[in-house]
Formats: structure tokens, sequence, C-alpha cells
């Protein structure tokens, strides 16, 4: 609270202030005038027989508001510091072609290609999450083109100010960043806004072909004698044209995914596939670029090459600590770039997915690889721009309509039983599916977040779901009661409910797992949380799979016998509908069981060790960490203390030794590895889903047989390969 | 502020109590504590070693001569030496803390302290 009011005062006085100095600089009467005494002396004496710890202060102001103070000369929070300020005298552009350190004109092609990649390293880096101003606008060519000579800076310069514009536009309205992820400032710049997208196009097209022909010029005739300085030419205008091509084809792509009602993504995908053909060249030209001047002992965080200055806007920054940036590196730069296009190839696939659940698989497998910001945002634009409408053309209530009618394929859905044309009925059904909406889309948009905001928005997303479920199931009973009149030996129970159901397991699933990409779990943490899993959430995905595969072939056979047996050959369902998810979440169900009895077994052989607490114990542990269940109804959390009770081995009628432990986790690892080998055409993940099996299986049985007894030594969980499930390492 | 100065009395006794002798080295301390406690909430300017000068109300100190000033305006030269760049623009840094082994020269705003002082406390809380 008391930061933000300073803030805010400081703001006020700073307007004050610049009107002082804007328009009545000469007047002395609104300036403050001071009678300065100097008490250095007298201050140091009197100020040095306070005691050690002591603090003289007024009544109103304490400890709590000592610490927000800032630190003078403490070089990462004071950004005015002589270190960090300005000390080449480049103020503005202007002024720095006027003293002869910067040139607008006659540039080198190593020069040229020097500054774009360097452009690009605080392009990356702002798009990492540090400030525009320390970043990109550290470019001075960037604070006015227009005065540029050189063609290709100038016109570079200008198609920059237009990429961060429109990316700056496409992250805001995506709407998925942090601040750690993104600061959306622009302190004021000017973005070129004159200048029309199409127009941008041309002149960087215009430029490129002089470039094109320069090329062509210096190309290397087979006859010639080899002519290096002709050949090295002929290298950097190529590298120029790709990078000038490249910032082009971005810019384009971004302007055509924005389109609306995805009717940009054909020309984006063109776009995409030509920058992810510069790449290569991009990269072989880096090195030609001119270097950055080194100064003796200055740190590299920062590119010191003409035109670009790390101070420039120093005092531009809030008053706040200065964020600490690093500029990347040109390679790391490109290879971001590089990243960026396949990401962006990645999202144009996402029109590929027809049903809602593949979609949403999607976006759950595509945040897996922990995408940029702007490739999350674009996604997210793609596939649920802002009016709400998936790919900006369908209703988000008819897809879920749709979906439901595939999933389950409830009465209330299905033209053929007689409750779909019942008013009361349908109306009923319709204010369920307005109100999934917004669980739904918070679904899909929490897929955008980053990783590890992702798992507070999943704890969230408990509560809405929970009030889902409770309307799923008052719908259900409503429309059973209507079903029952109707038709008297069908019941209608449990169907919105299980759809609803399913989504919960998933969200909750993808709770308890987040904890291990995130290493929030300690390894002593770990046997309760697949067990969680193992006991709880996968037995009631399964559970709620099948229930829906039921209810399906149900159907189907009612239908069929409405028709009289016409077609039942042709219509009936030749595989079960589920199957490929069922023996997925089997595989990793059986995956949870083998870790949850390997670490009882590590226990029991003294492998590892619970730390003794001095605050807090496992119970308080457990609860925090699965605390959002509690919001749910279904399935009910389970307390610690059914735990303790249900995983208590003395209850067996006969005490399983150690071996035996651990040689029924191995025989799970056993069950999870013929559960994903028997999925027909596998996905990377399974395919590491099966090595990690057939690995954790050999260790187990190792362990079983008795290898490395003695050792207390604790195994090493190795999460390479997977994010969730670790390999089991001795 | 009675409270305040009721305790530092009552310290002041107990500690001349302790150190019989020591009398003159607490009264000279009181007298020092009186003199910095004046400075309170008055605007005070310190020129700091890396040549920039800031502009704030002193609010709090202790034995290593730290200074935290409140709505602390930056100045990269000293805003009264007319001979540099008159137009310079203090840049707002709020509450900030000046290490003690920092400060070159403090000074203290001598008359305008009653008008000045009063409008920086009632915006600062």
């Amino acid at each position: 609270m008391f930061k933000i009011s300073t803030l805010y005062t400081c703001h006020i006085f700073k307007m004050e202030d610049d009107e002082h100095f804007s328009r009545q600089n000469t007047s002395p009467v609104t300036m403050p005038t001071y009678n300065w005494k100097d008490i250095t002396n007298e201050f140091l004496e009197a100020s040095s027989s306070l005691n050690l710890g002591e603090l003289l202060h007024d009544n109103s102001f304490g400890l709590f508001e000592a610490m927000s103070a800032i630190e003078m000369m403490d070089p990462k929070m004071d950004a005015g510091m002589v270190c960090n300020q300005n000390k080449c005298k480049l103020h503005t552009l202007e002024q720095g072609v006027e003293n002869g350190s910067v040139k607008i004109d006659n540039f080198t092609m190593e020069e040229q290609i020097g500054i774009i990649d360097t452009t690009f390293a605080c392009l990356v880096t702002w798009l990492e999450g540090h400030s525009l101003a320390q970043t990109v606008f550290t470019n001075v060519f960037l604070h006015n083109p227009y005065i540029v000579e050189d063609r290709c800076i100038k016109v570079f310069s200008i198609c920059m100010l237009k990429l961060v514009d429109i990316i700056k536009d496409r992250i805001n309205r995506a709407g998925v960043f942090e601040e750690e992820d993104f600061q959306p400032m622009t302190y004021g710049f000017k973005m070129a806004a004159d200048i029309t997208d199409m127009r941008m196009c041309g002149m960087v097209k215009e430029v490129e072909e002089e470039y094109l022909k320069l090329i062509k010029t210096t190309r290397s005739k087979a006859s010639d004698e080899k002519d290096t300085s002709r050949e090295n030419d002929h290298r950097l205008a190529q590298g120029v044209h790709a990078r000038l091509k490249f910032c082009r084809l971005l810019f384009s792509s971004l302007v055509a995914f924005s389109k609306e009602k995805c009717q940009g993504l054909p020309e984006a995908q063109k776009c995409l596939q030509q920058m992810g053909e510069l790449m290569s060249c991009m990269k072989d030209t880096i090195q030609l670029g001119e270097k950055s001047s080194q100064v003796e002992g200055k740190d590299e965080d920062y590119p010191t090459l003409m035109g670009f200055d790390p101070l420039i806007n120093q005092r531009l920054l809030p008053p706040t600590f200065p964020r600490y940036t690093k500029i990347k590196t040109r390679n790391e730069a490109v290879e971001y770039l590089g990243e960026l296009t396949e990401m962006l190839k990645l999202v144009c696939t996402v029109t590929n997915y027809k049903s809602l659940h593949e979609s949403m698989e999607f976006l759950a497998e595509t945040s897996k690889l922990s995408p940029c910001v702007l490739s999350r945002s674009i996604l997210q634009l793609t596939y649920v721009p802002q009016n709400r409408r998936l790919f900006g053309t369908q209703g988000m209530v008819d897809v879920i309509r749709e979906q439901i009618r595939a999933f389950i394929n409830p009465p209330i859905l299905n033209p053929k039983c007689a409750i779909y044309n019942h008013p009361q009925a349908k109306d009923c059904m319709d204010a369920f599916l307005r109100d999934a909406v917004r669980p739904i889309v918070e679904i899909i948009q929490s897929c955008g977040h980053n990783r590890a905001r992702q798992r507070d928005r999943w704890a969230h997303l408990m509560e809405e779901l929970a009030r889902l479920q409770d309307e799923a199931e008052k719908v259900d009973a409503f429309l059973h009661s209507i079903m029952t009149k109707q038709e008297p030996n069908r019941q209608h129970l449990l169907c919105i409910g299980t759809w609803v159901l399913f989504h919960t397991l998933q969200v909750m699933i993808r709770f308890a797992q987040s904890g291990f990409e995130l290493e929030l779990y300690a390894v002593h943490e770990y046997h309760y949380v697949f067990w969680y899993l193992f006991e709880c959430l996968y037995n009631w995905l399964l559970s709620t799979l099948t229930r829906a595969e039921n209810n399906l072939l149900e159907m189907d056979t009612i239908i069929d016998q409405q028709k009289g047996g016409k077609k039942r050959s042709k219509k009936k369902r030749k595989t079960r509908p589920y199957q490929r998810e069922v023996l997925t979440n089997q595989g990793h169900q059986s995956m949870c069981g083998g870790y949850y009895k390997a670490l009882v077994g590590l226990k029991l052989d003294d492998k590892y060790k619970k730390p003794e607490f001095e605050f807090g114990d496992e119970e308080i542990r457990y609860n925090h960490r699965f605390a959002p269940f509690g919001n749910l109804a279904t399935p009910p959390a389970i307390q610690y203390s059914q735990f303790k009770d249900m995983t208590d081995i003395t209850h067996c009628q006969v005490k399983p030794t150690i071996s035996d432990v651990y040689s029924s986790a191995s025989k799970c690892f056993q069950q999870a590895k013929t559960c994903y080998e028997s999925l027909t055409n596998p996905n990377k993940e399974i395919q590491n889903l099966v090595k990690i099996a057939k690995n954790n299986f050999v260790v187990l049985k190792l362990l079983a047989g008795g290898h490395k007894k003695d050792s207390k030594e604790p195994p090493d969980f190795d999460f390479s390969l997977h994010k969730t499930f670790p390999l089991i390492k001795l | 502020m009675f409270s305040v100065e009721k305790q530092r009395e009552h310290l002041d006794c107990t500690m001349a109590g302790e150190f019989p002798g020591s009398e003159d080295q607490t009264s000279d301390r009181a007298e020092k504590m009186k003199k910095l406690e004046g400075w309170l909430n008055k605007t005070m300017k310190i020129k700091m070693t890396d040549g920039r000068t800031l502009i704030g109300v002193f609010l709090c100190t202790d034995k290593d001569k730290n200074v935290i000033l409140g709505s602390c305006q930056e100045y990269l030269h000293s805003p009264d030496e007319e001979s540099v760049d008159k137009k310079e623009e203090p840049r707002t840094l709020g509450l900030s803390m000046i290490p003690g082994r920092h400060i070159v020269s403090i000074d203290i705003d001598d008359i305008t302290t009653s008008t000045l002082s009063n409008s920086f406390n009632s915006t600062e809380s």
C-alpha cells in the first residue's frame, strides 16, 4: 500500500515539476528556493552518537516504511548510479549524429548485419520479459528512423517499430501473460503508426531487391578466378537480404494471423515456411556482422555497438528497482527466432483439430513445450479470439453441445429420443451449456499461460468446476424426472455430470502433476502424490471414461433397436470408442502405482529418510498439497487420516517383505509398459514412457533381488525424459 | 513526540545512573539527539560520492549515517550550480536510502521548512 501511494504522489510531483520546467522556468516564484545551510560535520557528529542499531525517526515513520526505500549506490537498485549512467554522452540520435558518435549513412554490410542482429537480440530479450526501454529502444536508430539516410537501416528500423507494435498488440489482446513474461510499457515511443502494413512490406521489398541485385552481380562464375573480396560481398549481401526478408515475413505473418476468422492462416503459413528457409542463411552469417567493441572490465551483458547504448533510456525507467537486463547473444537471438517460427507453424495446425476435446488436448500438449509468450498469445487468439467464438466462427455453446453429444451422447441431445423435443428439458440444457462456456474457456486460456502460473489457475478452476458439477447434477436429475415419465425403463442420470467430471479430473491431474514439473515436491513427498494419482484420480478418470463409453454403446443399441435392426451390422462400432484414452490412462495409473510402491519399498529399506520436521509435519504438507481438491464434491478429497489408514501395511494379514514390495512395484511398471506398447502410432511422449517403464521395471527387479542391499545411498529420480514420470536410477 | 522525549529522558537517567561520571557524555548525547530530531521532516540536500545530488525530506538516520529521504528528487548535478545545464530535470525517486559511506555533504533548508515540509508530509503519508 505504502509503495503505491508513494508512487502516486511521486507522479503528482513529477507532473507539477514538469510544468515548472516547461512553462515557468524563468519565474522565480514557483521554483522552490532553498536556503541551504551546510550541516555535514554537525550531522556526522550527531549521528555517530546514536547507538548501534538505533534509528532516529519520527513517530509516523517506522521500520516498515524504511524497508521500502530504494538503496542508493547499489548497482542493482540504483538506476541512476554513475556506473549506470550514460558515459558515452549519447542522449539522442540527433545529438549523436551531431557529435559524430553515430552515423546515419554509408553503413558497411558488416555494420548492417551487426545492427540488425543486435536489434534482434534486443527484441528477443524484450520477449523474454524485459522492458522495451532497456532492450529494443537501446537502439537509437529506432528513436527516429526517418532521419536515417541508409536505406537498409532505415527500412529495417521502421519495420522493427511496426513489429514491436503488432507484437505488443497481439500479446496484450490475448492476455495470457504475467508480469514475469512480458512488459507492455512503451514509454511513449512512436511506433511508425502513419505507415500502413501494406506500404511497410512494399518498402522492405524494394530494399530487398537492391540486395538481390547485389547478390547476383557478386556471384562468382565458374570461369572466374577466386576473388575472396567478391565472395565475401556475396555472402554479406545474402546475409542482409535474408534478414530484411525475415523481418518482413515475420511482420506479414503476424498481420495475417490477426485477420478475423482465421482467414489469414494460409498466408501466415506461407510466410512461416519461407522464414524457416531463411534460418540457415541467417545462422551462417551471424559471425560476419560487426562485433561489439569490448570495453575493458565491462561485462558482456550489453551490446556495445555503434548506435546502441544500454543506458540511453535509464531516466525513463520508473523509480522502482531497475531490472537487470542481460541482452541475449546474437546466436541465441537467431536461435530463438527459429524456434518462434517453428512454434508459429505448429500454431497453424490448430485448425486441423475439429472437435473441442482434440483441440483442448492440442493446447495442453503445446503448452508442454513451454512456448514463448508471443506464440502462446497467437495460439490463443487463433483458437479463441476475443469474440469468444472458436476460430472466430463457431459459437461456444454449439461447440460444447456437440462435444457433450460426441462424448457421452445423452438422450437430451439425441434427436432420436423423445426428450430431445421436450421444451422444458431443452431450456434447462441450454441454460447449462451457457454456464459451461466460462469454465471451458478458462481451461483453454489457462493452457496459454506460462507453466508456473498454470498451477494457480488449475487450483482456481476447481472452484469453478465444483459449481458446474453442482449444476450438472441438478440438470441430470431434472432431465431424469422428465425422462422417466416418457420412457419409464430408461434413465438420464450421470450423463452431463460425467462430462463435467471428465474435465474436472483432467484439471486435478494436471494440478497434481505440475508440482513435479515445477520441482515443488520433495522426494519424501512423492509417495503420497503418486498414491493420490494412482488410487484416486486415475481410478476416477478411468471409470468416467468407461461410463461414457458404455453410454455411447448403449445409445447405439437403442437406436439400432428403434430402427428394427436393418442397418445394425453397418452402424455397429467396431472398437470401443475410448480404447486409446483408457489404455493411456491405465498406463499412467500403473506408473503411479509403481512409483508409490517403489517409494514405500525404498522407505522400508532405509534408502531415503523422511526429514524430522521442526515445524509442521507430513499431514500439514499433505493437506497443503491437495487443498484445492477440497472444493470439489466429486471425487471427494481423501483426508490424510484416510490416506494413512489405506496405506498402512500392518493391516495386511501377512506383512509383506521389502522384496515383496519391490516386486509388486516392478509388476506395476511392467503393466504400464504393456499398456503403452499396445497403443498404435505412439507419439514421442508414449515412446519415452515405454523407455521409463522399462528402465524402472528392471531397477525394481534388481532391488527385489537384493541388489545393493547394504547401500544407504538414496536413488536418483531423473525427470529428463518426462515431466511427471522420472527414471529411477540407483 | 512527547512520549519519545519522555522515553529518552528515562533512558538518559538510567544511563546516568549506571555510569556515574559520564554525565557530560549523556547530556552531550541528548543535545545531539535534539539537534537530529530538529532536522526531521525538513528538506535536506545530500551530495553523494558519485556527484549526484538528492533533495528530499529527512526521515530517518542511524549510527552509520545512513539517511532515508522521502519524496526524493535526483539531480545529476547540483541544482544550485548555475553554470551547468540549467534545465536539468530532476528524476523522481521517492523513498530512498543513502548509505552513510556515500555521503559527501549534507545541507538543510533553513527557511522554507515550515511551508515545504508540511506539504511534503501530508502527501507522503
